[in-house]
């Protein structure tokens, strides 16, 4: 498995930085383009279809990934998503925004997999997926050993941390630190309301800065 | 403003990091953290946890997703009518979704059969099996003696006649 390079850590967005009035507009922009692209979908326009895996795969994909942490099973659940999307054309109907239903059947795949106790049977894959993909980012970024092995630890204990809280905190988090999703937005995800979400959100944080403070 | 660190709005901290309290509260809290090293603590923690997260980057999604999830779609389109009319109806089936109804519908007999077994009345206990005459005339003779016995006792406690 290979992972993307590690992207500047000063130059990811805060979520006291997702205000903006550029960003809003182009994100109501975006979200109107999804809808229209759906039901083009809808009418049998498989090119709209195209356009909008193109625009969600990576998202669903590595949302996926993060909740199950393995590749391949991630990718076998997003196909799962996509074609339910697919399925579903003929009654689209844009009462919710498209990635909220997006999220919604990822995170309903995702949680049945885990429960289904799948995870246990491919928990060894886990750390060799792991370790491959590190050898080959040593061979891709040209770091010193050293960096690489500390790297490898803090890539671990993230990982651990996130495996280790309960299912919905984990969504939760995943969709707020890693997709950008709104908490109105992961309300509806999860079905709940977002003050429930926000006390899923600070109890995840809680239980990350008691093992990941000392990292940064 | 009271300390949230050591009280049950702790979740302000949590907030005020995020950027979602309104702007007085914010003002407010910022101003208390000036003063205060828990809630300092707890905003700063809170974002070395952010950037210790982004140590975590998503894998690339493999070059040929695109081709299988369409040769599933093909593979659906040309299915038989009766097939996506049954897969309408019916949810995705795991092997898991069979088993764990019947493990759940096997438990719920079994602790239905104990507990009729447990509770349900025995015949001896319902009808008092008949006693031989002469026992019932002892236990008869018993009684009238106990209360013979306690009527005395009641005299001899109850206060003298002046």
């Amino acid at each position: 498995m290979r992972e993307n390079p590690p992207q500047d850590l000063a130059t990811q967005p805060q979520p006291s930085a997702n205000g903006g009035v550029r960003k809003d507009m182009e994100a109501v922009a975006a979200l109107e383009r999804d809808a229209e692209l759906m039901l083009r979908v809808r009418e049998g326009d498989d090119t709209s279809f195209a356009l909008l895996l193109e625009r969600h795969r990576g998202p669903v994909v590595h949302f996926l990934y993060r909740m199950v942490q393995n590749q391949p099973v991630s990718e076998e659940l997003a196909q799962e998503v996509f074609l339910r999307v697919y399925r579903s054309r003929a009654t689209y109907e844009p009462t919710a925004k498209f990635t909220t239903w997006l999220f919604r059947i990822a995170t309903h795949l995702a949680l049945n997999w885990i429960r289904d106790g799948k995870k246990e049977r491919r928990q060894e894959s886990l750390d060799e997926d792991l370790l491959d993909g590190m050898d080959r980012q040593v061979a891709d970024r040209q770091k010193t050993i050293e960096q690489e092995m500390v790297y490898e630890v803090k890539l671990r204990e993230v990982r651990q941390a996130i495996q280790a809280l309960p299912e919905k905190q984990r969504a939760a988090v995943l969709m707020h630190k890693y997709q950008d999703v709104e908490y109105s937005q992961i309300a509806r995800t999860l079905g709940c309301s977002e003050s429930a979400v926000k006390s899923l959100l600070f109890r995840a944080y809680e239980s990350l800065r008691a093992r990941l403070a000392h990292m940064a | 403003m009271s300390c949230p660190q050591k009280s049950k709005e702790r979740e302000i901290a949590f907030e005020y990091w995020a950027g979602t309290l309104d702007a007085a509260r914010a003002a407010g809290f910022a101003r208390h953290m000036e003063q205060c090293g828990d809630c300092l603590r707890a905003v700063t923690e809170q974002r070395k946890v952010w950037e210790a997260l982004g140590y975590w980057t998503a894998p690339v999604v493999s070059a040929d997703f695109n081709a299988r999830l369409y040769a599933r779609i093909a593979a659906e389109e040309t299915a038989p009518a009766w097939r996506k009319w049954l897969r309408r109806i019916t949810p995705p089936v795991s092997p898991a979704s069979f088993w764990k109804p019947a493990v759940s519908l096997a438990a719920a007999c079994a602790v239905l059969t104990i507990g009729l077994t447990v509770h349900l009345p025995k015949p001896a206990q319902t009808s008092p099996r008949p006693q031989p005459v002469a026992t019932q005339q002892a236990a008869s003779q018993v009684d009238i003696e106990q209360v013979a016995n306690a009527l005395d006792e009641l005299d001899l406690l109850a206060p003298a006649k002046i």
